[in-house]
């Protein structure tokens, strides 16, 4: 794990260099006929949408590998995805409600989206909010396990539940098969490349935060070790 | 093993009509909780009763979370925890018996709010008072499991009551969708069938399954 933590930085660089290539792609593609120049605001809003269920996705299976294995490296990568997947429900939240002003002429509407999106958010800050609440990390990491495996049973009720209660956004652009508008032409390759950037940016901050927190843990057990001595 | 839960979840029940009181605690803020709503919207009668069903399920779910932060503090308090974890039972036992304890005084404050909120209201919809009944009921029944559970994984964390609220309220929301909407539709046709009674039922019978499952991994030494 230490040798991947001190790779990561080149990760970083990687990761910076394509982000600025996909914003200068973005900034060059034509205007959509209908939605004008806040069609960009897409190029943000879908990749960190599919982020904020990935790396939930991802905290599941760290956390039924930290619950199978006891291994802390799960645990610290656990602890790590809630920050990161937080992160990109707020900025799938923020970005949504900028380009729904102009577009549906509201902030926001209790869509079934918007509403998944939302409770997943409080999701992951009650999954930190928990992890944080605990002073032995065991205690803490089998207690947030346990909760994520939860939430990741709850998420496609909730997501099912709301579908049925509300129905208002676009159907999604990627899927071809659907009837609708959907995304072709010159305005699908920077989308494609921006996912692959936010991809490698997730990775990047994930491994960026276990670093942080694989940090701090080995702090606190010195401080530990100190008072136990003094 | 079925007369060990029934005699913990007694157990429980007994203990809190003797001294812990949590019952009337939850009926009386459940009171307080219908006062709060009338302050804030009220509503004459029209409206009211289009707002029962919601009115109904928030007051449940915030009244069940005031019962549910109560569930270990006895043993908590005493370290009997340990005594029960030690008895010879599956802990999924153990987890039903807690269960149907707080199950139990939630259905008896239950039946209690209803006939109040209608009183309260002035809402005259009594015929459908056992539907409205049986549709908490059901919907208790998978909030409880997993509240339970949750109050279980907040037992020895910090500041365990706002956790609770706010680990239970978005994971509980396709309960209070299912359950707003399946009244609604009782309140207006007079049937209780429909896809929202059938999330109503995936809901318990997912979390009952899982439940005590997860709760033998909380409880894991």
């Amino acid at each position: 794990m230490n040798r991947l933590l001190a790779w990561n930085r080149w990760l970083g660089w990687g990761t910076l260099l394509l982000l600025s290539a996909c914003l200068w792609m973005v900034f060059h593609v034509p205007m959509d006929y209908q939605q004008g120049n806040a069609v960009r605001i897409l190029y943000v809003h879908v990749p960190s949408a599919k982020m904020a269920l990935f790396v939930y996705l991802i905290l599941t299976l760290f956390s039924i590998w930290y619950l199978w294995k006891k291994s802390e490296t799960a645990d610290i990568l656990a602890e790590a995805a809630a920050y990161v997947g937080a992160a990109f429900a707020l900025v799938t939240l923020v970005s949504g409600s900028l380009w729904g002003k102009p577009m549906w002429g509201t902030w926001w509407a209790w869509d079934a989206r918007l509403t998944s999106m939302l409770v997943l958010l409080i999701l992951y800050v009650g999954i930190i909010a928990l992890r944080n609440a605990f002073d032995d990390t065991v205690k803490g990491g089998r207690a947030t396990a346990i909760l994520a495996i939860f939430g990741a049973v709850d998420l496609p009720i909730i997501h099912f539940s709301v579908v049925w209660w509300r129905t208002l956004h676009q159907p999604p652009s990627f899927n071809q098969s659907a009837s609708g508008p959907t995304i072709t032409g010159p305005l699908l390759p920077p989308l494609i490349w921006m996912s692959v950037a936010f991809v490698l940016l997730g990775m990047f901050l994930l491994l960026l935060k276990a670093r942080e927190i694989q940090q701090r843990r080995t702090l606190d057990a010195m401080e530990l070790e100190r008072a136990s001595h003094a | 093993m079925l007369k060990a839960i029934y005699r913990l979840a007694w157990k429980d029940v007994i203990a809190d009509f003797r001294h812990r009181s949590t019952f009337s605690s939850m009926l009386f803020f459940a009171i307080a909780v219908l006062l709060v709503f009338q302050a804030a919207f009220e509503p004459d009668p029209q409206e009211a009763q289009r707002l029962v069903p919601g009115l109904l399920w928030s007051t449940v779910l915030f009244t069940t979370i005031l019962g549910l932060g109560r569930v270990f503090q006895a043993e908590e308090e005493n370290g009997a925890l340990e005594g029960l974890l030690l008895a010879p039972l599956p802990r999924g036992a153990i987890f039903f018996g807690k269960w149907l304890g707080n199950l139990v005084l939630s259905l008896l404050v239950m039946t209690m709010l209803v006939p109040l909120t209608l009183v309260l209201f002035n809402v005259t919809i009594w015929g459908h008072v056992p539907m409205l009944l049986l549709l908490l009921f059901l919907g208790t029944m998978g909030l409880t499991a997993l509240g339970v559970l949750l109050a279980a994984m907040t037992q020895t964390a910090r500041s365990r009551e706002t956790l609770l609220a706010l680990l239970l309220l978005p994971l509980v929301a396709p309960l209070l969708i299912a359950g707003v909407q399946s009244m609604n539709s009782v309140i207006a046709s007079g049937s209780l069938t429909g896809p929202w009674l059938n999330l109503l039922l995936i809901f318990d019978v997912v979390y009952l399954a899982l439940a005590p499952w997860g709760f033998g991994w909380l409880m894991e030494e």
